[in-house]
């Protein structure tokens, strides 16, 4: 077994060993918030507004999509690879309030999953209540700029209100993303931190 | 991670244990020889070909094929009568995936020795030409009776069931598939038809009873159970006739025994998982006599790597 496995083990550690930047602590994935949901959802928010030069309201991910988690101690290339092993293209949607409402209701049906920091809701009754978008009230009307999976924004997860809205792809994989995220972060001298903000929460 | 032993069908048990302290027992064994199956099965391993990296997590040490291979070479040397198989999502979930295409995973299932493995949803993951060209490394055929590949590049390249000759016994097992539209990206699953779990495993299971198998085994990527009433191992469980075993997948639930349910003939299907990545190998151990019929004698759940004891 080992003899079969070995010319392909040689290649993947010399191109998945490099280390790319050090967590600073454990991140686990739970629900309706994760340590590493909320990481991923953000460096898709970041990025986003990098890569296509805009504003972008928020990040989000399906919670099914989170593959692996992130430990203490060095990040390597491979270890993305593992969180993020899926070759998916991050896009932005346009997408009225109701729209969004409705795709945030999908995310509380399932539990919750990652939003990028500005984005608060509490699930109620398996529906997304108290949305707040960067410090205001979800409203219908307004047209949100998000950041997501092509996954997602062609009706993956069920979530077929997103399928007739347009999307803008510029072939930037969600992989590449993350690794840029870590790789910019670690360059600012910045430490990569779990954290847990009550983004997500159930309505006791 | 504890290693779990457990035998938990003891309906026949308190029988067998009153006759062995008879001194006929011999006599008896004899008029009614036992035969022993072992099930030894897998799911969404997900490319996880080494170990989970020594990080301080919890899975640290622990699957990888090569302590998988030495585990069930060990079994196949105990046991006579092994069947070894897999409920699904063997692609993706690490770089080997994402350069080798699945190659180097089938390979090792090959190597194994593999008895057969049913489609879960992220073996779509590289399109279908890309399993179809896979499976040529794969010495054991892939079981799907739910969904109709007429059409796509999987055609003719999966079958429905598969009847095993173990001793003097024949297995029947055959696959089922989780629902694709919603789940995986519509171009990659292009013509295939999703067929009703229910209606087809009940179909089929009942072929394989009529075909007469003594044990008949469905592999199953509808995932264990869910809140609302989407199907899962747990429905078809209930709304079985002729299913024995559901070998399940896709919730990466690790059980801590297997579940039974009572069917729709008042008889008994178990469902069984162990998780994911390769982290356990199910082990299920079932008996056969003439007089007592067939019952699970035994249930392991044996965790694969540095810690590995059973």
């Amino acid at each position: 077994m080992i003899a079969l496995l070995m010319p392909y083990a040689k290649d993947i550690n010399a191109t998945m060993n490099k280390v790319i930047g050090i967590s600073g602590g454990n991140y686990n994935n739970n629900r309706p918030e994760s340590e590493i949901g909320n990481f991923l959802a953000d460096a898709y928010l970041q990025m986003a507004s990098e890569k296509f030069g805009r504003k972008v309201d928020a990040g989000f991910m399906n919670a099914g999509g989170v593959r692996s988690y992130l430990s203490k101690g060095n990040i390597t290339v491979g270890k993305i690879f593992e969180i993020m092993p899926f070759d998916n293209i991050l896009v932005l949607q346009e997408l009225k309030g109701s729209v969004l409402q409705a795709y945030l209701d999908k995310m509380a049906e399932d539990g919750g999953w990652p939003v990028s920091k500005g984005v608060t809701m509490v699930i109620r009754n398996k529906k997304a209540t108290q949305v707040m978008i960067n410090g205001k009230p979800l409203d219908a009307n307004t047209v949100y700029v998000v950041a997501h999976s092509d996954y997602i924004a062609n009706g993956g997860g069920d979530c077929d209100m997103l399928r007739s809205v347009p999307q803008i792809n510029k072939g930037y994989l969600m992989r590449d993303a993350i690794i840029d995220y870590v790789t910019k972060l670690t360059a600012e001298g910045k430490t990569i931190q779990p954290l847990i903000e009550n983004r997500v929460t159930n309505a006791q | 991670m504890p290693s779990n032993r457990r035998s938990f069908i003891k309906e026949t048990g308190a029988a067998l244990l009153a006759t062995s302290l008879l001194p006929s027992v011999d006599l008896a064994a004899m008029a009614d020889p036992v035969q022993k199956l072992t099930i030894l099965h897998t799911n969404d391993v997900h490319s996880r070909l080494d170990p989970f990296p020594m990080d301080g997590s919890r899975n640290q040490g622990l699957g990888g094929v090569s302590a998988r291979s030495a585990l069930i070479s060990l079994i196949r040397q105990e046991e006579e009568h092994v069947l070894l198989l897999d409920a699904g999502d063997i692609f993706q979930g690490t770089p080997y995936f994402n350069i080798y295409k699945g190659e180097p995973e089938i390979k090792a299932m090959t190597a194994m020795q593999y008895d057969a493995a049913t489609m879960g949803n992220h073996d779509f993951d590289l399109g279908m030409e890309n399993f179809a060209t896979q499976l040529k490394h794969a010495s054991f055929p892939i079981l799907l009776s739910n969904y109709d590949f007429s059409g796509t590049e999987l055609e003719g390249k999966t079958r429905p069931y598969k009847i095993f000759k173990k001793g003097s016994l024949q297995i029947g097992v055959f696959g089922i598939g989780i629902e694709l539209k919603g789940l995986v990206p519509d171009n990659l699953y292009g013509k295939t038809v999703y067929q009703d779990p229910i209606t087809v495993a009940n179909t089929t299971a009942t072929m394989l009873k009529k075909k007469g198998c003594d044990l008949v085994i469905c592999l199953s990527h509808l995932g264990d159970r869910y809140t609302d009433n989407k199907v899962s191992d747990e429905v078809l469980a209930k709304e079985s006739y002729d299913i024995d075993l559901i070998i399940g997948g896709h919730t990466h639930r690790f059980f801590e025994e297997p579940r039974k349910y009572t069917n729709k003939k008042g008889g008994d299907t178990v469902v069984n998982q162990v998780g994911f990545g390769g982290i356990q190998l199910g082990r299920l151990e079932y008996h056969f006599s003439h007089l007592a019929g067939k019952k699970l004698a035994k249930a392991h759940t044996v965790v694969v790597g540095k810690k590995t004891r059973e």
